[in-house]
């Protein structure tokens, strides 16, 4: 398929992007860094594209669905939306650095949806539990989220190298990340989006659920790990919100929250579940 | 002593109280999720000593979700989030309807881009001023200082209310949640094709739900795509009120039909041995006789030995495959036996099977030698049963919740000023404001608001 070879070339730019923002940190050149920008646009050009090729196959295939019906096609929405969001981000603030952190995520993904052997690259038709309308709207939904969080993980990363000046590493490295304070504010901002989306998702999710299984909600694993996910995300608001957290203790809640939503999305499947298709 | 300074309302109005209830609440979920729940749990009873099993089941674990803990925790922080609520919503009402007097103090140190000396009168710069803003902002009031005159308008201000939209919509899903439960059912409905149904079994085998009407399976369909994955499930059901047929229509997942107030949901299917087998037998050198045998029915062997009866028919014995019981009554007295429709194959894998076992020769009845040529199966459907009254409260609080989430954090509470002032002989317009929240917007607004004074021609204002 077309598609597969598209995505496997945007797999490569990732990687470069990767590599150009790992360099352009370490050796404090905004060239590299520029690269790196450009590559990983480039990447989601054609990762965009490739998605919609991928939708003009299945229905080429006589079984028309919208890429995003099985573990293959959701991690590759999933790392298109973790690029997208970042290059918003990286637009709107003109800082790279957490490019670092977030665009290896996005080449993890699609570098484990396409050489996984457990990870089915076809384009499959959709079982009846799946032929439903509520399928595209929760899963951009979840998937915006996830990539949100993702972005939100980059930054409170940074955020604590940030935090860790005393104990050295090279200068100009630290001097590129920006201010905690304006780490902080992006790192929340994510958060947020996130979260309206996770809780979009999870709604989108429970409407679903009423229509296919007759139930919003049973309490399956991935439906009670996307609500763990929620209230950890739900605390890390309340304590910067009410309590007035700061700093570190908000940015290893970003952390909990992260691992919560990994464990939602890949965990998850090693529990008996409803949801066994994603 | 009023209420609010009990301590049992101070200690209810505690946020560090919502984040230990958050993280109690996320512990038991985790652990309803490695503990196998309800039906699944049964499996584990044989793993574990009965005390241990006893133990756990009284702390319910295995129903974690619908556990007293459980409950309690949710209880707790539905207590938690209305004492919260109530305590903070003077302080928010005060934010929403607070009318700052405007402030010499607003309009220090503005950078001249957010000034301007527009040509025109003073009375036509106000009007234009105060066009400007009502264009662009709902709320406009006017103030006279010392100094000039200034207009502010503020659009947004709703947003230090929607944090109560957002608890409300939570405690409208749990009040939903709580009602689903306790007034709701939930049961399944197995029905053979062909068959009729007036009854759901409850889950967790708590009996059965008349539903007060009946429900026929006409049919039931099962298409695959090429590849073997299955493409449609769909019972075609027709309801029928005393006898008479109310509604008829095709069954599918993720299409439910609704019935006097009963959804009713395509959950699974399955075959069924139908009770019908079809049986040969064949005496010594005699030609083999082939026939249709129904559970119970019996008939007289040819050669008038005996007579036959059907006592079981099973789709899959013992897992050997289907089976039918057969008891024959003669002069030589009762005698049962089972007949395997692979019995060549049990045969191959256990040697010596009719001298340990001499239940399953089908010879066992001398002459006669017994065969079963199949079981004919059916489909049955299994359809899920549900009513839940709280399910409106729960969509309810769904959109409040997402309402109050966007007006929390997509509403801006922003103000703007701007003062018109006499500066040596020309007008001086300077514009400022304050939103909730750091970002670009603001900025923009304040830049095309000073814009309306510095462009020429400007009457678009
Ligand atoms: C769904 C997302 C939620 C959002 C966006 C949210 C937002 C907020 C905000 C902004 C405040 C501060 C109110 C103020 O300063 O006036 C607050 C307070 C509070 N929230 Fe939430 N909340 C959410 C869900 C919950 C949940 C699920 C609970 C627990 C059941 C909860 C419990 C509380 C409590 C108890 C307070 C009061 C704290 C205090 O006033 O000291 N919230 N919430």
């Amino acid at each position: 398929m077309m598609s597969s070879k598209i995505l496997a070339w945007v797999t490569f730019l990732y990687f470069a992007s990767f590599t150009g923002y790992l360099i352009g940190m370490i050796r404090g050149r905004d060239l590299w860094g520029k690269i790196a920008s450009g590559a990983a646009a480039a990447g989601l050009l054609a990762h965009t594209a490739a998605l919609l090729l991928r939708w003009k196959e299945s229905y080429d295939l006589g079984i028309g669905h919208a890429p995003l019906s099985n573990l293959y096609e959701s991690l590759v929405f999933f790392a298109w939306a973790v690029v997208f969001l970042y290059l918003v981000v990286e637009w709107r603030t003109r800082n790279r650095a957490p490019g670092v952190f977030v665009v290896p995520v996005a080449f993890f993904l699609m570098a484990f949806a396409s050489l996984s052997p457990n990870v089915n690259d076809r384009i499959q038709p959709l079982i009846p539990a799946l032929q439903s309308n509520w399928l595209t709207s929760h899963v951009i939904t979840c998937f915006m989220g996830y990539a949100a969080f993702t972005v939100a993980f980059g930054l409170a990363i940074l955020h604590l190298i940030k935090g860790r000046k005393k104990t050295g590493g090279t200068s100009r490295f630290l001097g590129l990340i920006p201010d905690r304070e304006d780490l902080e504010e992006l790192l929340y901002q994510s958060t947020l989006l996130g979260f309206v989306f996770l809780t979009l998702g999870i709604m989108t999710g429970s409407v679903w659920a009423h229509y296919a299984w007759g139930a919003y909600w049973s309490w399956d694993p991935k439906e009670t790990w996307s609500l763990i996910t929620w209230i950890v995300y739900a605390a890390l608001l309340h304590a910067r919100f009410v309590r007035g957290w700061r700093g570190t203790r908000l940015a290893v809640l970003a952390l909990v929250g992260f691992a919560a939503m990994l464990f939602t999305y890949l965990g998850v499947n090693y529990l008996p579940s409803l949801h066994a298709y994603m | 002593m009023g209420i609010k300074q009990s301590p049992v309302w101070s200690f209810f109005s505690s946020l560090r109280l919502t984040l230990v209830l958050l993280a109690v609440l996320a512990v038991l979920a985790v652990v309803g999720t490695l503990v196998p729940q309800q039906e699944t749990a049964q499996e584990l009873a044989r793993r574990f000593s009965p005390g241990t099993i006893q133990i756990l089941s009284t702390l319910q674990v295995f129903d974690l979700y619908r556990s007293v803990w459980f409950l309690l925790v949710l209880g707790l922080l539905a207590a938690n989030l209305v004492v919260c609520s109530l305590n903070r919503f003077p302080v928010s009402w005060r934010l929403f309807k607070a009318e700052t007097p405007a402030d010499e103090r607003l309009f220090r140190d503005l950078p001249p881009e957010r000034t301007a000396y527009p040509k025109g009168d003073r009375e036509d710069i106000l009007a234009r001023a105060e066009r400007a803003l009502r264009r662009r902002y709902r709320d406009v009031r006017r103030e006279e200082l010392d100094r000039g005159v200034v207009f502010r308008g503020q659009r947004g201000r709703v947003t230090h209310l929607g944090v109560y939209a957002v608890h409300l919509g939570v405690l409208l899903i749990l009040a939903g949640g709580v009602a689903g439960a306790l007034f709701g059912f939930d049961g399944y409905v197995h029905i053979g094709e062909g068959e009729t149904a007036t009854a759901a079994d409850l889950q967790g085998g708590k009996g059965q739900r008349n539903l007060g009407f009946a429900v026929r399976c006409d049919r039931f369909l099962v298409e695959m795509y090429d590849n073997g994955m299955p493409k449609t499930f769909q019972s075609d059901l027709t309801f029928l009120k005393n006898g008479q047929p109310a509604l008829q229509g095709a069954l599918l997942v993720n299409h439910p039909l609704t019935f006097e107030g009963i959804r009713f949901y395509q959950s699974s299917y399955g075959r069924s041995a139908d009770g019908k087998a079809r049986l040969s037998f064949t005496a010594k050198g005699e030609k083999k006789t082939e026939q249709t045998v129904t559970l119970g029915e019996a008939f007289a062997l040819p050669g008038g030995e005996g007579t036959v009866q059907v006592l079981r028919v099973e789709e899959d014995m013992m897992q050997m495959g289907p089976a039918v019981k057969l008891g024959i009554r003669s002069d030589r007295g009762g005698i049962q036996f089972w007949v395997f429709r692979d019995i060549e194959r049990i045969r191959r894998d256990n040697p010596g099977l009719y001298d340990q076992v001499p239940l399953f020769n089908p010879g066992l009845f001398a002459p006669y030698i017994f065969a079963l040529e199949g079981v004919e199966e059916r489909y049955y459907t299994v359809l899920k049963a549900a009513t839940d009254p709280g399910l409106p409260l729960v969509m309810a609080g769904g959109l409040v919740l997402l309402a109050g989430l966007m007006i929390v954090f997509v509403v801006d509470h922003r103000r703007v000023w701007v003062l018109v002032e006499d500066a040596r002989g020309k007008v001086r317009v300077a514009v400022t404001g304050r939103g909730q929240r750091t970002s670009a917007g603001l900025d923009r607004e304040l830049s095309d608001l000073v814009r309306v004074f510095k462009e020429k021609g400007d009457a678009q204002g």
